[in-house]
């Protein structure tokens, strides 16, 4: 993280500290099963080009939709 | 004619007393469920037990690859093999152990160990 981070990476990276404090707010025995699941996720595109911009944005936007949507009080686990 | 113009002029009449009225009770009603409490900060945390707290943290942190060796100097990048991403899980981590959230804009900057605790330090609602 020697180098400046780009806007973009930036909001990857708000993004994923989004989705983790999400994780943080569901009930302690189920947490893993969430950070491992958002580290699947975001892992999966860690190989895209950072020139990627249109790719990125709308992984960016798929993402913001999936947290609001698993956000939710009433979703306590995943797997 | 007289009369019309009382009945019309009635309710407006009616509606304005009515509404402080009900505003008032509103009010006496909203005080009597809340009894003014004061609220204390507790003492400080110095900047020793910091460290040692987030030190256990980042111990306890499954990702941290040279778990041996953390102190001040530590980075998270450079010494723990840290990615960009698992600096933000840690820091979330530390985040709830001391009841805190760091704003973005701090976190994106914070890279090492001492800089965490400095930031912490800073923090009133850290405890």
């Amino acid at each position: 993280m020697a180098k400046r981070l780009s806007g973009l990476q930036k909001e990857v990276i708000h993004l994923y500290r989004g989705c983790i404090r999400v994780a943080h707010t569901k009930p302690r025995p189920n947490q893993p099963h969430f950070v491992s699941y958002i580290r699947e996720e975001f892992g999966k595109y860690k190989g895209l080009p950072k020139k990627d911009f249109t790719a990125i944005e709308h992984l960016l936007r798929v993402g913001h939709k999936r947290k609001d949507l698993y956000s939710q009080p009433e979703l306590k686990d995943i797997h | 004619m007289f009369r019309t113009t009382l009945r019309a002029a009635s309710p407006i009449a009616s509606r304005a007393i009515s509404r402080p009225l009900v505003a008032k009770s509103a009010f006496i009603g909203a005080s009597k469920f809340v009894a003014p409490i004061r609220f204390y900060t507790a003492a400080p945390v110095d900047k020793k037990e910091i460290t040692s707290r987030v030190i256990d943290v980042i111990k306890a942190f499954d990702k941290t690859a040279a778990s041996s060796e953390v102190t001040g100097q530590t980075y998270f990048h450079k010494d723990l093999g840290l990615d960009s991403l698992d600096t933000v899980e840690l820091l979330v981590a530390i985040e709830e152990e001391f009841d805190i959230e760091i704003p973005d804009k701090v976190a994106d900057d914070l890279k090492s160990v001492g800089e965490t605790v400095d930031y912490i330090a800073s923090n009133p609602e850290a405890n």
